[in-house]
């Protein structure tokens, strides 16, 4: 799969997260809930790790509900029958993330293209099966109720009170610059340019010496284990883990995210979630046959700003600066005849 | 060029444009808001539409309470539980939301009850989980329906009676936690009465192709064949098994039909002779329906069905116990349902204090044919009606 | 109750019919056109609708199956002509995504059209009742389905093998640009073929209504079951989607038998199964 995705532009990471930080600042002022808000950040989360997935491994997973799911009931399992506290909460749920992106990974990457999607489609109807099924650690049909919010405490004495919407949206925010700051480590290490290395031509990457398959079931892992940690900080927002969360349409939901955000761009995660999310409720409210706008945004999106939210910004953004070399031009006319 | 530009600029302006700038709106001498969860989109929207309908014919009958006027929002569920939830707290946090009623989803419902029950707000529902007014009861939940004992009580009971030579039954049911629920319900009735389960084949979630469970069935020669499932699950069942001819060889029980809006969907050739467990039939004569019916054929020229009457009584008690508390505190209010006598759509109605379960009645029907239908919506019959319901003790559920 | 395997054996051959017929025009169109269509069950449900609605207005189903199929085809013509033949270099992601985005757009449509609680239409009155030999009960209707799917897949694999049109699908399936460079209209051959596909599905929707009814949220488990029927079977491969959809059908049949909870999972293990140890499928190609 090949796209002309801009690469990474080095060198200017303080200032991505600097706008990262001000949307984050941004977001509870401008939307009418932290509740709200912290959805978005939640949903943005696993935009960001489809994104490692898609947008820069060119791997297409329709298995991303699986990883949130897990992670949002091992998360409420642990907390209501262990009595983990919330960081435990959430290590755990990387860590069921990870193993099951490790599981599924690992098969699904012994096929290409359209077989690998197939793949993730069909271990993500099993997981969904299995969900339903095991009623007696999931709820079955009814989800998982009475899923707590722990505190974050020291030896018993409460330092952050996260039941105010407020307080956990800071708290989400908090974890949500931190993974996005590791992921663009990773991204700009040599482990991420091996990966866009694969998206491009993976048959060359591994001619060259690199064990492809040990890469991706690397970012599987990366994926699954930030996902999960959005499955779980989900159900603590929401005090509950309904069976929806590992159904196939959260899986298409994470994607379209994904890619109206805009592939190959991390903070187009951000976007993604945002706009998604918001539409949804600010149409909803105005027509019940809503989901026939967000189609016709799909189908524009694609057929006008492939590059997503982010590459319509980023165009913008190029438009705006008026000196311009012959080497850009050429660029854009190419792009125009995509 | 120029175009592509535009066109994109329009669509993030547009983007932006969409968020609402969020005022926070002060808590002057407003108007009380009364707010009804509805599934208007997804794939539950031909529910939403009429519960919709039903809580709006309710509003439409107090323009005023307590003083203040009546606002009613609805807040679109999706038929999603997580943003039915999160919907419900940022309604509550924002809004000082606290009164509620309504959803389509089992699921949906159990959470936001702890939601609303944290707040201190009034939450009625017409959803069918044993467990709402079992062992996730709360203070603050109401349920106005009847859920799995009752349900099945009310039609395997009058059949049995009915049919004495049936002997032999056989069911198929969901893999759901509420189909379980059914089944074992089921069992303990054909125990008690000594008729023979012969066999019972489960489904999945998803299953729309019940050509494989209508064989089984056939093959064990059962004199009822009993459906525990509902939706479109029953709705494709029952037609399926129409085609098999399956009338010929046996009788048919839907325990957990739909309504009217299901029996519409069918049609009186399948319809004909199929016996039908129902919430709500706008044929029934009582005060209530009567005027419920009246109200409904005026606003909107129909008559009413299943979520339409739910929603509709479910607010109507609400907006009563509003104004019979004189206060919009929600401990008052539910202090004020509680042991609440009223006319709703099945007769005299009571909110049992023990678990906040409506006590009502469950209707068996049965299709009628097409020669004897006296309009397009007398497609089935009332063959019997009657309240059972768990003893409070048994439900599980501890009411502080 | 081997009596009893013989009869969900049979009827799995039926329902394997059926999913054969859903499942040939997806993969005719991946087979041809290498693209993706997540809308084919769309097209399915829309089958169904425009049957309702024929039926309502003619009163006969016969005509009914006529003119729906010709109508979702000529609508997925259109579609084409302005959409799909923009987005074919694409990679898949896109063409997932647009067709995710024109499958919303037919679902909240047909609620907008047909509103939201769905309808049924009656068994043809040619075909009711069942055939009965000695215990085992059958309706005429299904085994008319299963006469019927048979006699378009031979129309259907004629029209491949033995037409100038099938000639050049089979040819454009291995190479495009040659197909092109040897004179022919490309692009109307990827629009005919679309629209063959597509209405495929719609001649299932309508065959299916009298079963199913017609919902306009059956869409995904629609593309599911066409899914997993191509995969196994083998992407592009005529032969695949009829032995990939018997193969689903007579499993999904012997499960309720044998452990009906599990039915999805055995044929989404099935599926996972049949890719991991053959990699394009049963008769599938690189």
């Amino acid at each position: 799969m090949s796209e002309k995705n801009p690469l990474p532009v080095k060198g200017r990471t303080p200032a991505l997260l600097l706008v990262v930080l001000a949307s984050l600042v941004a977001l509870p002022l401008v939307l009418p809930s932290a509740t709200l808000a912290t959805e978005i950040l939640i949903f943005a989360l696993a935009a960001l790790a489809c994104n490692l997935l898609l947008g820069y491994t060119g791997l297409l997973s329709f298995g991303q509900g699986i990883f949130f799911g897990v992670g949002a009931y091992g998360a409420a399992l642990l907390m209501i029958h262990l009595n983990w506290g919330m960081f435990s909460a959430l290590l755990g749920a990387a860590v069921f993330g990870a193993f099951l992106a490790l599981l599924v990974g690992a098969l699904a990457i012994r096929r290409k293209g359209i077989y690998f999607v197939m793949l993730t489609l069909a271990f993500s109807q099993m997981a969904y099966f299995l969900a339903y099924t095991l009623s007696g650690w999931t709820g079955g049909d009814n989800g998982l109720l009475d899923v707590p919010r722990p505190n974050i405490e020291i030896a018993g004495h409460v330092l952050v009170d996260l039941a105010d919407p407020r307080h956990f949206y800071v708290f989400v925010a908090v974890l949500f610059l931190l993974i996005f700051a590791g992921a663009l480590r990773v991204i700009r290490s040599p482990f991420g340019s091996t990966l866009l290395a694969i998206r491009e031509n993976e048959t060359r990457a591994a001619a060259i010496g690199y064990d492809t398959r040990h890469f991706k079931i690397l970012v599987f892992m990366m994926s699954g284990a930030i996902t999960g940690i959005a499955g779980a900080l989900y159900a603590m927002l929401l005090h509950f883990a309904p069976l929806s969360n590992i159904d196939l349409m959260m899986s298409e939901n994470i994607l379209i995210m994904t890619i109206v955000g805009g592939t190959g761009s991390l903070f187009g995660s951000l976007l993604g979630a945002g706009a998604i999310v918001v539409l949804g409720d600010v149409l909803s409210e105005l027509w019940p046959r809503w989901l026939m706008l967000l189609g016709a945004i799909l189908i524009l999106v694609v057929v006008f700003m492939r590059g997503g939210l982010w590459g319509g910004l980023a165009e913008l953004g190029k438009r705006l600066q008026p000196s311009r070399t012959t080497d850009d031009k050429a660029t854009a006319k190419t792009k125009e005849t995509l | 060029m120029q175009r592509r530009t535009l066109l994109k600029a329009g669509l993030a302006l547009g983007a932006l444009g969409s968020l609402p700038l969020g005022a926070h709106r002060a808590f002057a001498e407003e108007p009380l808001t009364f707010y009804g969860l509805k599934s208007m989109s997804g794939a539950f929207a031909s529910y939403g539409k009429y519960a919709d309908m039903g809580s709006r014919l309710a509003i439409a009958e107090h323009p005023q309470l307590l003083g203040r006027s009546l606002k009613y929002k609805v807040i679109d569920t999706e038929g999603n539980a997580g943003k039915a939830v999160r919907k419900v707290q940022e309604a509550i946090g924002q809004d000082g939301a606290r009164f509620f009623q309504g959803c389509t989803l089992s699921s949906s419902a159990l959470a936001v009850s702890k939601e609303i029950h944290k707040a201190g707000g009034v939450f009625m529902t017409p959803v069918g989980a044993d467990e709402i007014t079992g062992k996730d009861c709360n203070a603050s939940t109401f349920r106005w329906s009847v859920p799995t004992y009752g349900a099945i009580r009310e039609t395997l009971i009058p059949m049995i009676r009915q049919l004495p030579q049936a002997k032999r039954w056989y069911t198929i049911t969901p893999q759901y936690v509420f189909g379980d629920a059914l089944l074992d319900n089921a069992r303990k009735v054909f125990a008690e009465f000594g008729v023979e389960h012969i066999g019972n084949s489960y489904h999945s979630l998803q299953e729309q192709e019940f050509s494989g469970y209508l064989t089984n069935a056939i093959a064990a020669k059962p004199d009822v064949l009993v459906l525990l499932n509902f939706g479109s699950q029953s709705s494709n069942a029952l037609r399926q098994a129409v085609n098999f001819g399956i009338k010929d060889r046996m009788k048919v029980l839907m325990v957990w039909s739909a309504g009217l809006d299901q029996f519409q969907e069918l049609g009186s050739d399948v319809l004909e002779g199929v016996y039908l467990g129902a919430q709500y039939w706008h044929q029934v004569d009582t005060p209530l329906n009567k005027q419920l019916v009246a109200a409904t054929q005026k606003a909107y020229g129909i008559n009413p069905n299943y979520p339409l009457a739910a929603d509709y009584i479910g607010t109507k008690v609400m907006l009563d116990a509003i104004a019979k508390a004189g206060s919009l505190d929600g401990a008052s209010v539910s202090a004020a349902l509680q042991g609440m006598r009223f006319q709703g759509p099945t007769g005299e109605e009571l909110i049992r204090p023990g678990d906040h379960q409506v006590l009502k009645d469950y209707y068996l029907l049965r299709g009628k044919p097409q020669g004897q239908m006296r309009d397009e919506d007398d497609l089935a019959e009332v063959i019997s009606s009657g309240r059972s319901f768990v003893e409070v003790d048994h439900t599980g559920c501890a009411l502080a | 109750m081997l009596d009893l395997y013989l009869f969900q054996l049979l009827n799995g051959l039926g329902l394997g019919m059926i999913y054969f017929l859903i499942a040939v025009g997806l993969t005719i169109i991946f087979g041809l056109l290498n693209f993706v269509n997540f809308a084919h069950g769309a097209f399915f449900l829309l089958g169904a609708y425009l049957c309702y609605t024929a039926v309502a207005i003619t009163g006969n189903f016969w005509l009914a199956l006529l003119i729906a199929p010709l109508v979702v085809a000529a609508l997925a013509w259109a579609v084409e002509r302005l959409l799909i033949k923009r987005i074919y270099h694409l990679p898949h992601t896109f063409q997932i995504l647009v067709t995710l985005g024109i499958a919303l757009i037919i679902q909240e449509a047909s609620v907008l059209i047909w509103g939201p609680v769905g309808k049924s239409i009656a068994v043809p009155p040619e075909l009711r009742g069942v055939l009965i030999v000695g215990d085992f009960i059958y309706p005429y209707y299904r085994l008319f389905l299963i006469g019927f799917a048979a006699l378009i897949g031979l129309g259907l694999w004629l029209l491949l093998e033995r037409t100038r049109f099938g000639a050049l699908v089979r040819a454009g399936s291995e190479s495009t640009e040659t197909v092109s460079l040897l004179g022919t209209n490309i692009f109307r051959l990827f629009s005919l073929t679309f629209a063959l596909g597509v209405g495929l599905a719609g001649v299932a929707g309508v065959l299916f209504a009298p079963l199913r009814g017609a919902q306009p949220f059956v869409g995904p488990e629609i593309l599911g079951i066409a899914f997993v029927v191509v995969v196994i079977g083998g992407m592009g491969s005529f032969g695949g989607a009829l032995v990939g959809g018997l193969l689903v059908g007579v499993v999904q049949s012997m499960m309720t038998s044998l452990w009906p909870q599990g039915a999805s999972l055995m044929i989404y293990g099935a599926m996972a199964a049949v890719i991991l140890v053959r990699p394009y499928g049963l008769f599938g190609r690189a």
